[in-house]
């Protein structure tokens, strides 16, 4: 839902998008990446390495896992809610979040990294943690069009019944960013698409 | 008047097929190839479209031709391997051809994110001798939906248009027009000789499909002058670049930094392919590079034609290691292929780079692997370990070894550890042939015998399940089927199945009972049990494996993605003896544990209870409870 959400929203303010997601057998439990580009001019919709502006982790490891795709300068919104393995794959690790985690807030100089699970959970369901995630990337800053769009695009995708909800997380992810709001703004501008 | 949308690749097609006036459509779910099918038929009523979902492939390309053979504008829809199965009416229709129109969308998966293969649908267009097309984005998919229609129509012939997963599965701005599908009346059968295949008829007709396959490359070649989707343009160099499909925009972006330096043949008219153009193209060009996914078919074209006529260019592409041969490409794979061309080739273009990560990514700690696994509550889980204890009782007590053949769908997951319940799995239907083939070499192993089981979905038994039902019954093949009936086809989207009684457009139908069909083809024990408790699974499963002959179990129960789990579980610290049963034997993706700490149940649990039946201590109990 994410990606298309993005890329309605982008649309209706008036940007061309692309987008590629995984669906079918990868997509059960397994590492799932989605590419959003939006601009003027799209190619193909996958991102080449080191190009994209903004990278939207919904778990910290799998937000590591993408880290190739991160352009010089670009922001990471990262969710610090670990998803946990139940088996340890052969010779892999054991995965320590917080390490992680601490990789990021070290290495990624633009990065927003929260427990979206719990602000969801808190305003009302777990499962809407990537509507606070993209709610709080809106909210920094980092999209290249304004929330109202976002939600707009939310307001017609989410069934009525759970409207008030998401508009809770909506509002709670916004908020948890106000403070992030117009810091580094300059370092935050696309580099591919113009914001209008 | 039209209007722009996000639409995904594969709605983008339906929606060039309701405005080409289809009237019939017909499908088998397959990855990446069922949004088409489920768009239409979720707009069927509205626009007085007749919309199915088939038991197969071969079925809804039978059903959609006998339709087509009446006048009807049709489309049926597949993946990749869902072409193999219908390739028998497939390669018999090329030569008779249809009268009203006819469209295969046959969905290609390089990489292979969700399939068994990596074959390329437009070399079986060759193979077949129809015309495919390629398009390279959801608006040219669009687009070319209405040409496929115009063409079989002109032509009277099928036409296959085919695209990969980032065509079906990404979503862009499209612009699409108003439907007011464009009206074709339809004639209704006529009786005429042409309709049935003889000998005589197949060697009168195979000259004219001849004939018609140089007529197209001609009238693909013309596409040139005035279509946006096939283009040739003449750059500075003397370095050319030929792609289609959605390779090309790749390479577009590889070279972006160079513009006007490489001459560009793109077509999305890839088979026939257009000779003339592509001859055209060569002139002046001494270096080629070919750019395309999966197989090398654009490279093969060029170099018979480079062959052919002579021509005194270097071709660059799979055939001599440029580029990968396999896997899907992006920009990267394609920035490297040009490069190790132009290296090879005689010139002084410049490399193109890679933009450099942010990050250094040997810094990056190591990262564990997820693979994907059964959804944490999935019917399957339980059934498969019932399976598995059943087996360990067979060997222990009897010396009895079990094989579990498994099928296509997302039980094929139920090879994933701790499971390992699939030993093997090769396509639709073949878990029982193959259970039914190794039952009749049990004297195999050096313990004489084993016990054959075979899993297979309840969407994969209508598929191609039955008759291979039939041939292990009427053949004595000593088999245990299990069929595990989650009353969806899950993997590709949860469509309806005949087992289910409701059809593509939602309404009631009669229902397929699997169980009646088990019993009417002879299997001499047939049970019918609910999924959920693992006790009567492991007494259903030991029932049937210990049953002399064909014997099967139906497991229903319901697939998690589409129904509302019932609670959750938590682990009662006080309870639990740190045993780790629960994680070392069920694999659900819900339950943790690092090694130093006991099991965590993450809120993914859907409240199946089967941790809890595992649990020897009774620690894992509902959240509410506790
Ligand atoms: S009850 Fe246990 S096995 Fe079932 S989903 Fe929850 S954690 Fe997994
Ligand atoms: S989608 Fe349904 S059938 Fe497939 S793994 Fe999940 S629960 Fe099981």
């Amino acid at each position: 839902m994410a990606p298309r959400l993005l890329a309605t929203a982008a649309m209706d303010a008036g940007f061309h998008v692309a987008t590629a997601e995984t669906i079918g057998m990868a997509q059960r439990e397994g590492s799932v990446t989605s590419h959003v580009r939006i601009g003027d001019d799209v190619y193909g919709s996958l991102i080449p390495q080191g190009t994209a502006d903004l990278i939207i982790g919904l778990e910290p490891a799998e937000a590591a896992r993408n880290l190739r795709y991160l352009r010089k300068g670009g922001s990471v919104v990262v969710n610090g809610h670990a998803i946990m393995p139940s088996t340890q794959g052969k010779g892999s690790e054991e995965y320590d979040p917080d390490r992680l985690i601490g990789f990021l807030n070290d290495n990624c100089p633009d990065i927003i990294s929260a427990d979206f699970t719990r602000l969801a959970k808190d305003a009302g369901t777990y499962k809407a943690a990537n509507v606070a995630m993209i709610a709080a990337a809106a909210g920094a800053g980092l999209l290249p069009f304004s929330q109202e769009y976002l939600w707009d695009v939310l307001e017609k995708m989410i069934p009525e019944k759970y409207r008030d909800v998401n508009r809770r997380v909506f509002d709670r992810a916004i908020e948890s960013v106000s403070d992030t709001k117009g810091k580094g703004m300059e370092s935050r501008a696309f580099n591919d698409g113009r914001v209008r | 008047m039209s209007s722009k949308r996000i639409l995904m690749g594969n709605e983008a097609i339906a929606f060039g097929a309701m405005k080409a006036g289809v009237q019939i459509a017909s499908g088998y779910p397959g990855t990446p190839s069922s949004e088409v099918m489920e768009t239409i038929a979720s707009h069927a009523k509205e626009y007085g479209i007749y919309a199915e979902w088939a038991t197969n492939e071969k079925v809804a390309l039978e059903t959609a031709v006998g339709a087509a053979y009446s006048g009807a504008n049709a489309i049926v829809t597949m993946k990749q391997v869902g072409l193999n199965v219908a390739s028998d009416p497939l390669m018999s229709l090329s030569y008779i051809g249809v009268k009203g129109s006819l469209v295969i969308l046959v969905s290609d998966d390089p990489g292979p994110h969700s399939s068994q293969t990596e074959q390329d649908t437009r070399a079986f267009g060759h193979f077949a001798n129809i015309p495919v097309l390629d398009p390279s984005t959801p608006q040219e998919a669009y687009n070319m939906t209405l040409l496929a229609f115009r063409l079989s129509h002109e032509m009277e012939t099928p036409v296959i248009l085919r695209t990969t997963t980032r065509v079906s599965h990404g979503c862009a701005d499209v612009v699409i027009g108003d439907i007011a599908p464009i009206p074709r009346d339809i004639e209704g059968f006529v009786k005429d000789t042409r309709w049935t295949i003889f000998p005589k008829l197949t060697a009168q007709r195979h000259p004219l499909l001849e004939d018609l396959q140089l007529r197209l490359s001609d009238c693909f070649s013309e596409y040139f002058e005035d279509n946006s989707f096939n283009s040739l343009s003449k750059g500075s160099s003397r370095i050319g670049i030929a792609a289609s499909g959605v390779s090309y925009l790749y390479a577009m972006e590889a070279v972006r930094k160079l513009p006007g330096v490489f001459s560009v043949f793109k077509t999305a008219t890839v088979y026939p392919f257009p000779e003339k153009a592509a001859l055209d193209f060569l002139k002046g060009i001494t270096d080629l590079i070919v750019v395309e996914e999966l197989d090398p078919y654009m490279e093969e074209q060029f170099l018979q034609l480079a062959g052919k006529h002579h021509l005194n260019v270097n071709i660059y592409g799979k055939k001599n290691g440029c580029f990968p041969v396999s896997g899907e490409y992006d920009v990267d794979v394609v920035i490297d292929g040009i490069n190790s061309s132009l290296e090879r080739g005689n010139t002084d273009v410049p490399g193109l780079s890679h933009s450099p990560p942010a990050i250094n990514l040997k810094e990056v700690p190591s990262l564990l692997i997820r693979a994907p696994t059964l959804c944490a509550g999935c019917m399957h889980r339980t059934v498969f370990y019932a399976f598995k204890k059943a087996a360990g009782k067979l060997r222990s007590q009897k010396g009895i070894d079990s094989v579990f053949s498994g099928d296509i769908g997302c039980y094929t997951l139920g090879n994933a550890r701790p499971l390992n319940m699939v030993d093997t799995c090769l396509c639709m239907g073949a878990g029982i042939s193959i259970a039914a083939g190794l039952s009749h070499t049990q004297e195999y192993s050096n313990n004489g015998k084993a016990k054959q089981i075979a899993f297979i979905g309840d969407s994969t038994f209508f598929h191609s399940g039955i008759a291979a039902v039939v041939s292990a019954v009427y053949n004595s093949a000593d088999i245990t089927i299990a069929v595990l009936d989650n009353r969806t086809t899950a993997m590709t989207g949860h469509q309806p199945h005949p087992g289910i009684g409701i059809t593509a457009v939602g309404s009631p139908a009669k229902i397929i009972d699997i169980a009646e069909v088990l019993k009417s083809c002879g299997v001499g024990l047939v049970r019918t049990i609910e999924a959920d408790g693992l006790d009567g699974c492991i007494d259903a499963a030991t029932e049937a494996m210990q049953f002399e002959g064909p014997s099967a179990v139906v497991f229903r129960g319901k697939c998690v993605a589409i129904s509302k789990g019932e609670g959750q579980y938590i682990v009662d610290e006080d309870k639990c003896t740190g045993c780790k049963l629960c994680i070392s034997q069920l694999g659900c993706p819900a339950i943790f544990s690092i090694s130093s700490g006991l099991p965590v149940i993450q809120d993914t649990c859907s409240g199946c209870g089967l941790c809890a039946q595992t649990c020897p201590s009774e620690a894992i109990v509902l959240k509410e409870v506790l």
